[in-house]
C-alpha cells in the first residue's frame, strides 16, 4: 500500500518537477553563501601551517654567529645531491662553511637535510614564492639562506596581503596570523 | 514636413533599439559570469575595474583585436555571411516589439515601439525563424565536422520546437482577439494571461529555452562533446556577432514571455511606472535563464526530440482545445 503511494508521489513529483525545483533551489542558495575563493596575488594570501617545507634558512645562534659547524651530513643524505658545503676554520677555531650552496631546482623538499642536521642549523622554512625566469638563480648561497624567513610563527591562515610589482613580483603582507579559511568557507 | 518628422522620429527610435540591443550584452555577459561564480561558490571576474565591472569591455576589446581566422577549406563567402545573418533577425523582431505605451517627451506624445503592426506576432515567428539560417550557414561553412554536427541538431531542434512555440501562443492570440502584440499587452490589464493560459506558458517558454539555445537545449554548440558547435571554426569579432545574437535573442525570449503571458506592462500592487515594471519582469526571467544555465544538465539529442513531439506538441494542442471549449 504504502510503496503504490510513494509511486503515485513520485508520478506526482515527476508532473511538478519536483527534481528540477529541487536543484534550482539549491543552485539559488549557493548563490547566497560565502564564496570560497582566496584572491591570493591582489587581496589575500595563505600563511602555511609551521610543519609546511618551503624554502630552506640557517639558522643564527645567540650570538648571532651561524649555526651550522660544515659537517657536510646534510650533502651526504640529500637524495638528490643539491647541497655543496665547503668548510673553513674561523678566527675562533671553529669549523663553518664558506660556501653553503642549496640548488632549489633540483630540490624535493623532503626535509632530510633538516633531520640530519646535529647543529640544529638547517631548517624548511614558510616561503613558498620563489619561482624563477632562470634555473640559474635557484641556486642559493649561504647568505641568502641566512636572510630567508623562517618557520611559520602560527600558521594556517588567510592574511590580507597585496601585489606589489614595483621592482619585483612580490605578494606583501604585514599580518603574522591569518583567520582560518576552512573554518571559514564551511556551509552551516 | 509632418511626414518627415515622422521617419525621423521612426530612424531615431531605430538607433536607440540599436545602440540598446548592441550594448545590453556587455553588462549580460558580466551578470551571467557573476552568477555563474557565486553559484559554484566563486567570485566570478574581480580584477577588471569595480568587481570586475569593466571585464566585458576588456573582452571586447580582446576579441576586436584578435585574428579574424578563416579555415583554408571553408566557403568563404558563407563564413563572412552566417555571423550576419544570426544578428540581423533578433534585432529585425524588435521592430515589432512594443515596451510601452507611449511617453511625453517635451509635450509631444511619443510612442514607445516603432511600429504596431496587426500581425506583429505572426512577423515575430516569421522573422525569428531566420535566425537558424546564420547557424547553419555557420557550421557548414566551416568545413569541420563538429560545426556540421551542430548546425544539423540546431536544424532539428529548431523544426521541431517552433511548432510547439507557435502553437502555444494561439491560446493568447484567442483570448485577445487580435496578433497585435499591443492587443494583446490590452488584453491582460485586469488578469495576466499567466493565470488562462498556464500550459500555454510552460510550452511556450520550454520552447523559448530551446529557440535560444541555452542550457538544458544548447545542443547546437554542446561544448562537452562538439568542441563549440557551429561557431567552433570562428574567432574574433565574427564569434562576438554570435554571442551577440544569442543574448538579443535570449532577451527577446524573455521580453516575448512578458508580453504573452505575464501582462506587459501592467503592474500590480506595487504602482511603478509602466517601463520599469516591464524592465523588471523582462530582468528576472533573463535571470531565470541564466538560473537555469547553472543548474540542469544538458539534454540529450534524442530526448530533446522526444521531448519536443511526445510531450510539448500535444500539450499545446491540448491547451488550444481547452482554450477554445473556454472560451467559446
Amino acid at each position: 500500500m504504502s510503496r503504490a503511494r510513494d509511486t503515485i508521489g513520485t508520478w506526482i513529483g515527476w508532473t511538478f518537477f519536483a527534481d528540477l525545483a529541487n536543484g534550482l533551489s539549491l543552485t539559488f542558495g549557493y548563490m547566497f553563501s560565502k564564496s570560497v575563493t582566496m584572491q591570493y596575488p591582489d587581496k589575500e594570501k595563505w600563511l602555511p601551517y609551521s610543519r609546511y617545507r618551503g624554502h630552506h634558512f640557517l639558522k643564527r645562534d645567540e650570538e648571532g654567529e651561524i649555526k651550522c659547524v660544515a659537517c657536510e651530513l646534510c650533502a651526504r643524505i640529500c637524495p638528490c645531491y643539491c647541497i655543496e658545503v665547503v668548510p673553513y676554520e674561523d678566527e675562533k677555531g671553529n669549523r663553518r662553511p664558506a660556501k653553503f650552496e642549496i640548488d632549489t631546482a633540483r630540490c624535493l623538499f623532503c626535509g632530510l637535510c633538516e633531520d640530519a642536521c646535529p647543529a640544529d642549523a638547517i631548517a624548511l622554512g614558510q616561503q613558498y614564492e620563489f619561482s624563477s625566469f632562470s634555473s640559474r638563480d635557484l641556486v642559493i648561497g649561504r647568505d641568502d639562506l641566512l636572510a630567508k624567513p623562517g618557520k611559520a610563527a602560527t600558521g594556517g591562515g588567510v592574511v590580507a596581503a597585496r601585489l606589489n610589482t614595483q621592482k619585483d613580483v612580490l605578494v606583501e603582507t604585514d599580518e603574522r596570523q591569518g583567520y582560518n579559511w576552512w573554518r571559514n568557507i564551511r556551509r552551516r | 514636413m509632418e511626414l518627415a518628422v515622422a521617419i525621423g522620429l521612426i530612424i531615431l527610435k531605430v538607433a536607440l533599439l540599436i545602440a540598446m540591443l548592441l550594448l545590453l550584452p556587455l553588462p549580460l555577459t558580466w551578470v551571467e559570469r557573476k552568477i555563474a561564480g557565486h553559484m559554484q561558490q566563486r567570485m566570478g571576474p574581480m580584477r577588471v575595474g569595480w568587481h570586475g565591472l569593466l571585464q566585458p569591455v576588456a573582452d571586447g576589446i580582446k576579441l576586436l583585436t584578435k585574428e579574424d581566422h578563416i579555415p583554408a577549406e571553408a566557403d568563404r563567402f558563407l563564413f563572412k555571411l552566417a555571423p550576419i545573418l544570426a544578428l540581423a533577425p533578433p534585432f529585425v523582431v524588435f521592430v515589432a516589439i512594443p515596451f510601452g505605451e507611449s511617453v511625453s517627451v517635451l509635450g509631444n506624445e511619443i510612442t514607445l515601439y516603432v511600429s504596431n503592426m496587426n500581425v506583429a506576432l505572426l512577423f515575430v515567428f516569421a522573422v525569428i525563424g531566420l535566425e537558424v539560417y546564420g547557424v547553419i550557414f555557420g557550421g557548414w561553412a566551416a568545413n569541420s565536422k563538429y560545426a556540421v554536427l551542430g548546425s544539423l541538431r540546431t536544424c532539428a531542434q529548431m523544426i521541431s520546437y517552433e511548432i510547439p512555440m507557435g502553437f502555444a501562443v494561439i491560446g493568447v492570440v484567442m483570448l485577445a482577439q487580435s496578433m497585435s502584440l499591443l492587443e494583446i499587452v490590452r488584453a491582460q490589464e485586469d488578469v495576466w494571461n499567466i493565470v488562462y493560459q498556464p500550459i500555454g506558458f510552460f510550452v511556450f517558454f520550454v520552447a523559448g529555452l530551446a529557440e535560444a539555445q541555452r542550457i538544458p537545449f544548447d545542443l547546437s554548440e554542446a561544448e562537452g562533446d562538439l568542441g563549440a558547435g557551429f561557431h567552433t571554426e570562428y574567432s574574433g569579432i565574427r564569434f562576438a556577432f554570435f554571442m551577440v545574437s544569442e543574448y538579443v535573442v535570449m532577451l527577446l525570449v524573455s521580453v516575448l514571455t512578458v508580453i504573452l503571458f505575464f501582462g506587459g506592462w501592467n503592474g500590480v500592487l506595487i504602482p511603478l511606472p509602466p517601463l520599469l515594471w516591464f524592465a523588471l519582469k523582462v530582468a528576472f526571467f533573463v535571470y531565470l535563464f541564466m538560473w537555469f544555465r547553472f543548474t540542469f544538465p544538458r539534454y540529450r539529442y534524442d530526448q530533446l526530440m522526444a521531448i519536443g513531439w511526445k510531450v510539448l506538441l500535444p500539450l499545446s494542442m491540448a491547451n488550444i482545445i481547452i482554450t477554445g471549449i473556454a472560451f467559446s
